[in-house]
Formats: structure tokens, sequence, C-alpha cells
């Protein structure tokens, strides 16, 4: 194992970007330059190691060996590019490049305040992403693991105002119950485990640790107890239900915080760290020794439960992304059922779901980054955020919403996108098991159903629609059960109850009048929370200090009811088209380069991965890492049940 | 046994005796206090380090106080787990001096009490003595007192006499619990009593665990554990600026040492686990201690009152640690003593230079900081930070160990306490950075910009005395935001440079916060100045 300084040069190339950005703040296009050029570095710099990586070579830095530093007793700190870990990095590493070039676009797009703050805090949280795919050990991915919530918390809190500063809170409240609280609890009991039958470590090995193996067979409940520990600890990062809700919520961050880590670096770190878990920490081996009796049932295997869970995931999200106006959190949704896709490839064990869920690391990231930056994009061109107002927006960003057709398509798995390859293998797995497992292949294949039910109203609205005559979204604009448009006339003429809403409600009512649709209830109105999302005008201070003052209360009713008016008011217009409809826009003309340019080569990714995955390295590296923890020669050899693929690995 | 034992006693006596001399040299100057406990503090800064490298390379230093026999004499000891307290003790007060030499209380019988504070600190580490521990208790205790009182206004006296009340009261169960274990023993003395003890259990076992009884309740009293806590808050709070982070990062620290040194030295892991519900006890007192004192700390407005609450909770980590009796948790609560101690002198020494530079003491009035004083504010958050125990960082590493602690005793919940106690100190600290960096500067803050401050300067008579004069109108039309009055008073005295920033408090503030965040990495140091020779000694 050769000793290099290759994985932590990686890691220090955005950790030093992070002081060159800060000691550059006078200077925009130096301090954003900064950026684009660590990120190039770092890729290079992952990039460099592919090839090796590929042939077998890990390369390892440890604190203790090159500066003899003992992070704690017994327990080194090692960063080692190992195959797993370049998989995540090398797809953080590159999609931060374009990320770079989109966000200085969205931030100066829009005039945003304490760009030096986002641009620093958003390089710190790369570092600590690449930290997470390179850390040799269960101690050094919490480290990084803490890091990276920590970082990000500036960007969820970005916009300074109440809901941000509310989402902030939650964000850190979920993200250290799951890493300082969970994961330290289960790396702890890791280290005493091992420590029960010989040396203690939480150093990863290909196919489980030794040790744990055999401390897990002297005292299998607290072996089970720890590997769930482990999963939740990095379940709330991949917003497995019922630990999800942070993520919709951490939607008000700017959009490329929005895409690049809620819903590549951050999200992935949890389902990577699952990954780790499984295949390095457990071993589908051990997973599979320790079977769980459930009372009534029987004994089932540990991975089981966590299976179910996120089929369950999957599913409900996917459900609950049918019903939301507000783009970026159906996007949201549409992470949290995909992140479960991985999950539960990973925790069906079968080599062929690992692949696939491996796989899917890259492809989501690739087809998901590309819908992020279109919302982005709509957003800083046209400042709307519903899609109940992008009727026939196709015309004023005709090349945005055809990326974001590709990336709708991939998530939903058509064929020749990325996501296709994912399912596929997924779906192999998931039939080589058979028995119940088809449960888990009827859950992906309903999913890939809903996905399309949820993305092709947008781009039916962009494309086939005109923003004088649209149909109305059945599922956003009439309650669940259909219109009670009789009982809702008589609850408005009973009034005085809450008069106070009733009167914010009816006057909305009447500042939207202009339009034949006032009867309807809008989802928006229905759902206030949804609506009172910001993310751009509309999350500017002074509207949220605005809708503030109207709930403080009756004693300010009289003031804030004018605020709330003309707010109201304002909903209804800064969204949506202008006065004369979308004017027409070419490709070119449509927005800045600085952001067209990422969205086009990101969907393009897209595309390649799901048209020659082969020649693009992720799937090799899938590959080469599920052969190596199931000890296998090739793919092939995997074929068949379960068991079956577990006994090459004991040859 | 080198021959560097003869500074030990120089270590208790030097900033005893030196301690006059800030006030015979203020006879005749104004201010040499300063000068003489800056070199007092160095030398023992030098001193300690002498001893401390004697320690680690060689084993335990000991000295005999006049040539007396251990069993009847004086012995001061210093060794792998002392040295550290007393290492940290003396470079504390060197350290805190860089702030008082601007920012603090001034005056020469102020230093003489803080020399006096320094030697009582390094008299507690040091000695071997049971009765001669409760003298330094009380040395410390006065100091204390006395330099608490030496704050602005009446609220300072009144936290003094406080204080001094159940200080006191702590001070003397301790002195009983000696009083019953010298009954049962005829030794003072802590090697011997060590040696001795076991035998005494098995004569009278009441009689010694009466005597422990004591002794616990008087250190939780000593150490601030709830519900014993109450003097802690009142006392951080009204101290001077200057005083806090000497008082919370060392005294304490040295209390809880003690205590330790007690628990492990002289009753030994034998005697506490094999006496019937004592460990449950103890550890349930540092467990409700974590749960109260965040629990306290979140609801509180002052921002010094909240870190001393937070005191009361990251000592009751320490407390249950003593109380898991295994090797780990005793490392990690030697270790938690040392990060804690760094981690606080840097808050206190922080939240001094804003209230001087900022007049914000609440956590409200300290929305919009990151903007104004981006330095502070950053080395706050990073302190903070520490203090959460995100790691790299002295917390994370003090509480590793517990926590492992905690598990290799398989006591679940108290496990379950210390890993939760990360969520505690997350919702306290957390609304401090979320004020200072996401909540925009309030208007209210205008009337105090740095700027009206600094022009207060004290150059023109006449001109300041109407500034302040309209200063303080000012404030009262204001209302009734705490500090206020204090800043009427400063401006009233019209003591400028009272007011300004030093150099010096800024570095402090640097110092700690990079060096919180540098113990990070020093855990397996740490642990291997403890591991092979003092513990296999104690666990053995």
């Amino acid at each position: 194992m050769p000793e290099s300084i290759l994985p932590l040069a990686a890691v220090l190339t955005s950790a030093v970007a992070v002081v060159l950005i800060v000691a550059s703040y006078r200077r925009p296009n130096i301090r954003e330059g900064w950026s684009v050029l660590a990120a190039l570095t770092q890729f290079g710099i992952v990039l460099s190691m592919l090839p090796g990586v590929l042939d077998g070579t890990v390369y390892e830095w440890s604190l203790q060996r090159s500066l003899g530093v003992e992070f704690l007793a017994g327990i080194d700190f090692v960063l080692r590019a190992d195959l797993l870990g370049l998989l995540f990095a090398l797809l953080a590493s590159f999609l931060w490049i374009f990320t770079s070039f989109y966000a200085t676009g969205y931030m100066r797009g829009l005039d945003e305040h304490d760009q030096t703050r986002f641009f620093a805090a958003f390089a710190a949280s790369l570092s600590s992403a690449v930290g997470i795919a390179f850390a040799g050990n269960l101690v050094t991915i919490f480290v990084f693991y803490e890091l990276l919530s920590l970082v990000t918390y500036p960007l969820v809190a970005h916009d300074g105002d109440r809901e941000a500063r509310i989402a902030g809170r939650k964000y850190i409240a979920y993200t250290f119950f799951g890493g300082g609280v969970i994961l330290l609890a289960g790396t702890v009991m890791v280290y005493w485990l091992t420590s029960q039958t010989g040396t203690a470590t939480t150093a990863f090995e290909s196919g489980g640790i030794g040790a744990l193996a055999e401390g897990a067979a002297t005292d299998p409940t607290a072996a089970q107890i720890t590997f769930y520990l482990l999963i939740t600890g990095f379940a709330v990062k991949a917003a497995v239900m019922p630990l999800h809700s942070w993520l919709a919520d951490a939607m008000v961050a700017p959009t490329p915080v929005s895409g690049l880590l809620h819903a590549v670096a951050v999200v992935k770190s949890g389902a990577f760290g699952i990954a780790r878990v499984i295949l390095e920490v457990y071993g589908p081996e051990t997973i599979r020794d320790l079977p769980l009796s459930v009372p009534g049932i029987g004994e089932v295997g540990l991975n089981v439960p966590l299976a179910i869970l996120a089929a369950f995931t999957l599913t409900t999200a996917s459900i609950i992304a049918l019903r939301k106006d507000h783009l970026k959190r159906r996007l949201a949704y549409s992470t949290t059922a995909q992140l479960s896709y991985i999950v539960l490839g990973l925790s069906m064990l079968h080599p062929y779901a690992i692949l696939g869920a491996l796989f899917h690391i890259p492809a989501h990231a690739f087809a998901k980054l590309t819908l992020f930056f279109c919302a982005g994009s709509i957003h800083v061109e046209t400042h709307t955020d519903y899609i109940n107002d992008m009727a026939g927006i196709g015309k004023r960003m005709p090349l945005t919403m055809s990326a974001f057709t590709v990336g709708a398509a991939g998530m939903a798995g058509m064929p020749l996108i990325a996501g296709f390859v994912s399912k596929f293998y997924m779906l192999l797995g998931a039939g080589y098991v058979g028995g119940e497992y088809w449960l888990f292949a009827a859950a992906l294949l309903l999913s890939g159903v809903l996905n399309i039910a949820y993305f092709w109203p947008v781009v039916y609205t962009a494309f086939f629609e005109s923003e004088d005559r649209h149909d109305a979204k059945p599922l956003l604009e009439f309650p669940a059960g259909g219109i009670r448009q009789f009982a809702g006339d008589e609850l408005a003429t009973d009034g005085g109850k809450r008069d106070e809403e009733t009167e914010l409600n009816s006057d909305d009512d009447s500042g939207a009048g202009v339009d034949s649709e006032a009867d309807y209830e809008y989802a928006v109105d229905r759902y206030p929370s949804d609506a009172d999302v910001p993310g751009g005008p509309g999350g500017s201070p002074a509207e949220g200090d605005a809708n503030s003052s109207v709930k403080t209360g009756p004693e300010t009713a009289g003031t804030g009811h004018d605020h709330g008016h003309a707010v109201a008011h304002d909903d209804q217009h800064h969204g949506g088209p202008p006065a004369g409809g979308w004017t027409r826009h070419s490709p070119l003309t449509e927005s800045t380069w600085l952001m067209l340019g990422p969205i086009v080569v990101i969907a393009t990714g897209a595309v390649v991965l799901g048209v020659i995955p082969g020649h693009a390295a992720f799937l090799d590296l899938a590959t080469e890492i599920v052969t190596s923890v199931f000890d296998a020669n090739s793919l092939e050899q995997l074929r068949g049940p379960l068991s079956a693929a577990l006994e090459v690995s004991t040859q | 046994m080198s021959n560097v034992d003869f500074l030990l006693p120089l270590l208790v006596a030097v900033p005893m005796l030196l301690s006059t001399v800030p006030i015979v040299l203020g006879l005749r100057f104004d201010r040499t206090g300063w000068s003489v406990a800056a070199l007092t503090t160095t030398a023992l800064v030098a001193a300690t380090t002498a001893l401390a490298n004697a320690v680690y390379a060689t084993g335990p230093v000991s000295h005999k106080l006049g040539g007396w026999n251990p069993a009847y004499g004086i012995e001061l000891v210093l060794d792998e787990f002392s040295a550290l307290i007393a290492v940290l003790v003396a470079v504390t007060a060197a350290g805190v001096l860089a702030y008082t030499r601007v920012g603090g209380p001034r005056g020469n019988t102020f230093y003489s009490g803080y020399l006096l504070l320094t030697g009582g600190l390094l008299g507690i580490s040091v000695t071997g003595d049971v009765f001669n521990l409760f003298v330094f208790l009380e040395i410390v205790g006065l100091a204390t007192y006395a330099m608490i009182a030496s704050g602005d206004g009446p609220e300072s006296a009144v936290a003094a006499l406080k204080y001094l009340i159940l200080g006191t009261v702590g001070a003397s169960m301790y002195l009983i619990g000696v009083g019953l274990i010298f009954m049962a023993t005829g030794t003072l003395n802590m090697g011997v009593l060590a040696e001795v003890l076991p035998a005494a259990v098995e004569r009278d076992p009441t009689l010694v665990r009466a005597g422990f009884a004591f002794i616990f309740v008087g250190f939780s009293m000593k150490v601030a554990q709830w519900p014993l806590h109450t003097w802690q808050p009142d006392a951080y709070q009204h101290a001077p600026d200057g005083v806090t982070p000497v008082i919370a990062a060392v005294v304490s620290t040295a209390y809880a040492y003690a205590f330790g040194r007690l628990l492990y030295s002289v009753f030994g892991p034998e005697f506490l686990t094999s006496t019937p519900y004592l460990t449950e006890l103890v550890v349930t007192v540092g467990c409700v201690s974590v749960v109260a004192g965040s629990v306290l700390a979140v609801i509180q407005t002052d921002v010094k009152r909240m870190f001393a609450f937070s005191s009361v909770s990251q000592f009751g980590l320490i407390v249950a640690a003593y109380g898991l009796v295994t090797e780990s948790a005793f490392v990690g609560a030697t270790i938690h003593l040392v990060g804690h101690a760094v981690i606080k002198a840097g808050l206190f020494a922080a939240a001094g230079v804003i209230a001087i530079s900022y007049d914000a003491r609440t956590v409200d009035e300290y929305a919009g900081l990151a903007d104004e004083h981006p330095l502070v504010a950053g080395m706050m958050a990073l302190l903070l930070i520490s203090l959460i125990g995100i790691p790299p960082s002295a917390g994370f590493v003090g509480k590793w160990y517990i926590a492992l602690g905690a598990v290799e005793a398989q006591l679940w919940p108290v496990a379950i306490v210390v890993l939760f106690s990360t969520l505690m100190t997350l919702a306290y600290s957390a609304r401090l950075l979320e004020k200072m960096y996401f909540t925009p500067a309030t208007p209210l803050e205008a009337p105090h910009a740095p700027e009206s401050v600094a022009t207060d300067g004290g150059e023109d008579g006449g001109d300041t005395e109407t500034a302040a004069g309209a200063d303080a109108a000012n404030d009262g039309a204001a209302g009734t935001r705490g500090g206020t009055e204090t800043a009427a008073l400063d401006a009233i005295t019209a003591n400028g440079d009272r007011n300004t920033v030093s150099y010096g408090m800024l570095a402090l503030v640097v110092a700690a916060a990079l060096l919180a965040i540098s113990l990070g990495f020093a855990g397996g140091f740490l642990a291997g100045l403890l591991d092979p020779s003092f513990i296999t000694e104690v666990f053995n």
C-alpha cells in the first residue's frame, strides 16, 4: 500500500481555496477564479489516481505515519483513495467544476449578499465531501461528516431571514443528531466490539472488518444495534424516512447549494456512508449471518428492515412530490425518493443490486443536478418558482426546458439516460434473489411510473400549454377527493370565528380576482408552508418581515393587513409570465452562458452515462467494487441467488 | 529522581509571597501590579513546564516539606495527572494577563489577589495531603471572592457574598469528610491513605463511607453540580470580564481535578466499585447536571450566564466520567478538564471583548456581530464549535473517551446522556452562532457604535464630560437593557482606554481558539501522557 500524499492533497485543495476566497473578498472575479481553479485542481488530483486505483492500487495517507501524531489512542487519521472512495470523490469534484461556473452566474444574476461567505462555505463543503470519500476508518469519516454538517449550515441559512434561520436550525438539529449522536455512538460501539476479540479498530476492510465479524459472533445483539446505529447516522443525511424532512426545508438555500450539495455531495455522503457500512464495515456475509428474530414472522435478515424502509420512502416521497407546486420542493422529494433507490439497492445485498445502487450515485447526480440547474436558471431569469406559473415557459427558455426534460427522463429511468442503467441492475439483483424481493422490484417500477407522473406535468405545461390557456393541474389545484365548493362557501359566510385568517384569505382572493380562476383553491393557499419557501424576491427579508407581521396577531392587524395584501398581490405577479406573455427567446439568448454551459454539460453527461456507461469510468469503478467485496474475478460469477454469490467470496 | 523537586514548594510559595509586592509598591507607584504578576506567572510557566518535562521523562516528582516524614508532614507531589493541571493553571494565569493589561481590573490590590489565586491553584495541583488541600481550597476561595467582588456595581458584591457562603459550606463539608477519614485511618497523606484505607473500610465501612459522602457533597458544591450550582452563574456573570476567564477556566477545573485525585488516588477504584450505589450516585449527579445545565443554558439571555450554565453541564460530563471508573473514562475526564478550560477561557475572553467594543451582553444584542467584528465572531464560533464537540477539536477528544468509557462500562443510560450532550450543547451554541451570523443587527444597537465610544478618549476634559452626559442620557432613554448602567458608569468616569480592545485581548482569544482546535489532534498524545504509567498504577 503506497504512502501517498494525493488523497490529502485532494482534500486540502478546496480547504486552501477557502482561505484564498476569503482573502480576495474585495475582488469577485479573482474570488470566483479560485473556486474554479480549486475545482479543476481537485478533479485533476482525483483523476490522476483513477488508473492506479482501477489497477488495484490504494493510495493512503496517514497522520501517524507521516507526522507521528496519534489522532486518538489506537485510532489513526487515515485518508485512502480506494475504489469506493474514488467513485464518490470523482463525482463530487467533477460536478463542482461546473457548479462553480453556475454558482457565479446564479449569485450574480440575483445580486445576492454575502457572496464571499457563500463561496467559502461551498469550497469547504467540497473539501469535507472529498474527505468523506477518502476517509479510511469510521472515526475519520465521522470527522468529515460532522464538518460537512457544519460548513453547509451557512449555506442553508444563507438568506438570513426568519424562514432560512428556521430551516437552518432544523438542518443542524437533524444532521448533528445523525452525526454527533447516532453515528458517534455507532463508531464507539464498533471500537468496543472489536476490542472484545482482538485489537480495537475502526478501519474499513473490503468485505467487512474481520475483528467485527468475530465480535458480532460473540455478541450478536450489540452488533445488530451497532449496525442500525451506523445506518441511522448515515440515513439522516441520505434523507431516509422518517428522517427526511430537513431536506425539503433546506431548499431555501440558493439553488447551486440545493443542486450540488443537497442532491449530490451532502445527501450522497449519507448514501455513501451506508455503502461503506454495508460493504466494508460489516460486509454482506456478516449482515446475512446476523438475522433478527421478529416475533410472528421468524428470522429476517438484518438488511430487510432497511430495505423495507427504503422501499417505503421511495414510494411515499414520490407520492408527496406529486402534490408539491414549488418546483424545488418537488425536486427535493424526488431526491428523497431517488436516494432510497441507492439505499434499497445496497440493502438487498445482492451483487447486482449493489452494482446498480453504486452506479445510481453518479446517475442520479447528473440527472438531478441538471434539474436543479434548470430550476435555478428559471428562477434567475423569470423569478418563477411555482409549476403553476410555468405554462408556456418553453418559449422563453427552450434550451433549459429541454435539458429539464432529459433530466426528468433520467429520473424516471428511461432507456438511454443514466437512470435506466442503474435501475436495470437493481431489478436484476432483486430478480436473482427472488422471493419477497419481487416486492422491492415492484416498488422500483411503481416509483418509475410516479416519477413520470410528477415530472411530465412540468414538461407538458412548459412546452404544450400557453400562458393564457392552460389546464388546471388536478393534483395541485383541487383538494384531494374533489372540490367541496358548497361546503367552502358556507364556511366562508359564517365567518367570525377565525376572522383574521378569513379576512386575509378573502383579500388574497380579491387580489387574484381579476382572473377567472379565483374560485379554485390553490395548492399554495391550502399549504402555506409550501408557498412560504423563499428563494428569490419572494424570499427577500423585506417580504419575510411583512409576512411575519401579518402573523403577529390582532394588535398589528391594521398595518399588517395592508402589507399582507400588498405581498399577496406581489406574489401573483412576480412569478409567472410577464404581462404580455413569455417573450420568445432562442437557446442562445435565454440566459447567461455561465448557467447554460453547465446545464448543457451536465445533461450531456447524464446521456453519456446512459448510452455508453462502460466508457465513462463510473460503471467500471462500481463493477470493481462489487467484485472485490465479493472476492470474485468477474461479474458473471456472481449471477444467481445471494447465497451462491456469497459462496464465491468464501472460496 | 531528578533534582527539580525544589521547584515544587516554590510553585506555591513564590506567587503567594510576591502577592504582597504590588501592595507594597503601590504605596509609591501607581501601576506595578500587572508587571509583577506578569513576571511571576511567566516564571511559573517556565517552572511548571520544566517540572512537567521531568515528570513525563522520569516519573513523579515529590518533595517533603521541611524534611518531615510523609506520614506526618506535608508532601508535595507532581505526577502525570497533576502536571497537566499545573501547566494549565500557570499558562492560563499568564495568558489572561494579556487581557487584563488594558481591559481588566487594574488596581494593585487586584493583582495581589490574582497572584494569591494562582498560588492557591498551583497548591491544589501539587499537594499530596488532604488537609493541606483544604487550606488551598480556602485560599483559592478567598482570592476568588475578592476578585468577583471587584466588579462594578452591587450585583458583583451580592454574587461574591453568595459564592462566599456556598463556597465555604462546600469547603467545610470537605473538611468534615477529611476529619472522618482521619478518624478512620490516622493519616492525612494521600499516598499513605491509599494504602491504609482498604483496611479501614473493612474495620469500619460506615465511617469511611460517611467521610466520602461529605467529601462528595463538598466537591459537588465546589465544582457546581446541579442542584448545588447556584453560586456559579451569578459569580461568572457579575465578575469583571477580565476575571471570568481565569475563574471559569482554572478554578472549577482545579476543584474538579482535586475531586478526581481524591477519588482515584485516595479512595481508589476498588473502593468506588465495591461500595454499593456509590458509582451510581456519582454518575447520576453528573448526568443530571449535564442535562440541567444545558437546559438552563438554553433559556438564558445573558451570554456570560449562558456560558456559566454550560460549565455546569460540561463539569457534569467530567463527574459522570469519574463515576464510570474505567480507564478510557478517566482519560476522557482529564482531557475534557484541559480542553474545557481552554475553550471556556477563550469564550469568556471573547465575551469580554465583545462587551467592551460592542456593548453587547445578551444573546439578542449579539445580532449582526459577525459583520462588525469578524475576527472575534469567527474565533467565538470556532470556540463554540469546539465546545459542541465537532471534530477535530478539544471538545470532541474528551467526549470520545468519555463515551468510550461509558460503553466499556456498559452503562447505557450514561452513554446516551454523554452522546446526547452534543445536541444539548448545540442548542445553546447554535443560538449564539445564528444570532452572530444570520440575524441582521437591529437599529437598537446603533447608539453604541464603537466610534462614539472611542471619541470619549479623555484628551479634552470638557468635551468628554458633555459627551458622557449625553451618552448617559441616551442610555437612560434607551431603557433597561442589560449592561446599560455599567456603560453609563464607564462613560461618566470617562476612562477612555477602558473601552478599547487591545491586541493582547485579541491574541488571547485567537490563541485559545487555535489551541482548542489543535488539541483536537492531540487525543493520542494526551492519552499517552497518562496512559502507561499513571493509569496502570491507579487501575491495577
